[in-house]
């Protein structure tokens, strides 16, 4: 059977890279990916402060890091907290940007400009702000405030997408198109503008997944040790045993790397679909 | 009694007037379509009728019930959009279905209905296929078939064509005029195509600036046009400025026209006189007709269109177009003397105010 992706792999203009070019590639590459690298080694090493490489290897820190009591439960709290988030995100952002797009269209450069004001408050500044207001049970330093703050926080990575998903595909007349052959419009939003918009519900998911799984200053500062999330453990190793932490990191990245790879699969798998099926059949 | 009635249909956007006292009635099973310039506010109307935008004013009847405030789900009228409007994540199958499963019909007879309409529009073996695997053309059959599979009470198609080749153009609104003869569909068609309008419509609807100019037959728009709108909207038209001289005469500058009808315009009113350039003879020899426009000319361009050529006529200073073909004209060639000729009852007469 034929290769279809052949051809992509080719350099698009059959010119093979200068020499400088291949030096800021490794330059941006040793930038990025350095700090990863030698965390996960020193995450498998004995003693790494006289030498270059490590004097030896060992995989003691990953046995104690899994020993470690919290370890199981701030993971878990992590993936409420992030897909709690999701969920949240979803539910206030799809419907209202759809809206936006289709009926309030003048509204949508004050929705673009309102999602930059995340990125304008610190962190600290917009935690502290919270605690103060919602300090009266039972939000009060509660999961659900925090859940509350973090959609806030991670909104302009589900808005993003998910915009730029509705405009790519003339919502309003395919909403026309659903309206004027019966559905209404949950049936709409359901069976024609969700499924098209999907790539791009899928990869504000994974934005928003990474931001909040690894969010340590609104967690510490709205519920601390109430409701502990794996940054809160990592932190407070890096304090006891940097090689321990070393290990949670790598923990960490794993898990953000494996739910990347999961939704992105998805994402293509949604959009492979229509070729497979006309190729098996 | 009229099945889609249209009364004093009025809507405005932020205080421009889109739409202004629109009336009309269209027969069970005619296709009528909206002719005008872009902005005319004919697509205004149809989206009307299909339930997306409020009227400001007015009723709308289907069948002589007030459809006014039904919501477009709910007024079983189909529409065919200019961008298509397939659904991307659907195969024409599901595409065709959807409007079925929305009247939640059995499997069986979905199936059957489905491939019907693929038959009707030629398309039953896409059946597979996915919206973006279709040429433009395609799309918009299926798009028609999606539209008539749910078996709606009227049709409306917002210009379907524009977005095609002018060869598929032509083929395709064929097509439709076929297809909406054969289930006798109510169907009102909107287009900025005159020869579209022309070629398809039993009634064509004139708008202009929101304003409906004239409704007729295809014929009576082209032949007597009452507006001098409709008369330079439709096909090209020759003007010539004049007064009114007695009950047959217009009085030019160099020349006088007899007309057949004057329209009641009294003697010394301005008026404006119009010719198309296909009703005029073209004569190298000065002819002898009696009764009839004979003025002299020179040649002063000819442009070939194919089944017909064009010249470009100097009368005393005033540009005249005049049509002719190779098989009833002797050649012409350039700066020669010609006299056109015409009859009285070439000739329209309209208000020069107006428009």
């Amino acid at each position: 059977m034929k290769n279809p992706r052949k051809p992509e792999r080719e350099t698009k203009t059959g010119v093979r890279p200068a020499g400088w070019q291949i030096l800021f590639i490794a330059l941006f590459l040793a930038y990025m990916l350095l700090p990863i690298v030698s965390t996960y080694v020193f995450s498998v090493a004995t003693r790494w402060d006289r030498t270059i490489l490590p004097e030896g290897y060992t995989i003691e820190f990953y046995i104690r890091a899994f020993q470690t009591s919290y370890f199981i439960s701030t993971l878990r709290n992590s993936l409420i907290l992030s897909v709690a988030t999701i969920l949240v995100s979803l539910i206030v952002i799809v419907p209202t940007v759809y809206w936006v797009h289709t009926r309030l269209t003048g509204f949508k450069p004050f929705l673009d400009l309102l999602m930059i004001l995340p990125f304008g408050i610190p962190t600290v500044v917009l935690a502290l702000a919270l605690v103060q207001i919602y300090n009266v049970p039972p939000l009060a330093r509660s999961p659900i405030l925090l859940i509350g703050a973090v959609v806030v926080y991670s909104m302009p990575f589900m808005y993003r997408p998910v915009s730029n998903a509705l405009q790519a595909i003339d919502a309003l007349t395919l909403t026309e198109a659903g309206q004027s052959l019966g559905a209404n419009v949950f049936q709409v939003l359901s069976k024609i503008i969700i499924p098209n918009i999907l790539p791009g519900i899928l990869s504000g998911s994974l934005l928003v997944f990474s931001t909040v799984f690894a969010e340590y200053t609104l967690t510490s500062l709205i519920v601390g040790a109430r409701f502990k999330t794996f940054p809160l453990l990592l932190v407070e190793y890096t304090r006891i045993n940097g090689n321990i932490a070393a290990a949670f990191s790598v923990v960490s990245f794993t898990i953000a790397w494996l739910v990347s790879i999961l939704i992105l699969w998805v994402g293509s798998k949604g959009e492979n679909a229509p070729a497979e099926t006309i190729q098996a059949r | 009694m009229a099945y889609l009635d249209l009364k004093n249909v009025n809507k405005s956007f932020s205080g421009v007037v889109a739409v202004h006292d629109f009336n009309l009635e269209i027969d069970k099973g005619s296709l009528v379509s909206f002719l005008g310039p872009s902005g005319c506010g004919k697509t205004t109307t149809l989206r009307m009728i299909a339930g997306f935008g409020h009227l400001d004013q007015g009723t709308i009847e289907l069948d002589g019930a007030d459809i006014t405030a039904v919501p477009p789900n709910q007024r079983d009228i189909g529409m065919v959009f200019q961008a298509y409007a397939l659904f991307p994540n659907m195969t024409v199958r599901g595409n065709v279905a959807f409007g079925l499963l929305m009247k939640k019909m059995p499997k069986r007879e979905i199936d059957q209905r489905v491939d019907n309409v693929l038959e009707m529009v030629r398309l039953q073996d896409a059946a597979k296929r996915f919206p973006h695997q279709l040429s433009g053309g395609q799309q918009q059959r299926i798009a028609l078939a999606r539209a008539l599979a749910v078996q709606p009470r009227v049709l409306l198609l917002d210009e379907p064509l524009s977005a095609l080749d002018a060869e598929v153009r032509v083929v395709l609104r064929g097509e439709i005029r076929r297809i909406q003869s054969e289930l006798a569909i109510t169907t009102v068609y909107v287009t900025h195509d005159q020869e579209e309008a022309l070629s398809i419509s039993d009634k064509v609807v004139v708008m202009n600036k929101g304003v409906i100019e004239q409704i007729g037959i295809p014929e009576e728009i082209y032949r007597a046009p009452k507006t001098h709108f409709v008369a330079t909207f439709i096909g090209t038209a020759n003007q010539f400025l004049g007064k009114v001289s007695g009950i047959d005469t217009v009085i030019c500058n160099h020349f006088n026209l007899l007309v057949d009808d004057m329209k009641g315009f009294n003697d010394g009113h301005r008026v404006v006189v119009l010719v198309r350039p296909e009703i005029i003879h073209v004569e190298p020899d000065q002819p002898q007709h009696d009764g009839w426009n004979i003025i002299p000319g020179e040649v002063e361009t000819i442009t070939f269109h194919g089944a017909v050529t064009r010249l470009g006529v100097n009368l005393h200073g005033q540009r005249v177009a005049a049509d002719i073909t190779v098989a009833n004209t002797k050649p012409i060639s350039l700066n020669q003397k010609i006299w056109l000729l015409f009859p009285p009852d070439a000739c329209q007469v309209m208000d020069v105010d107006e428009g």
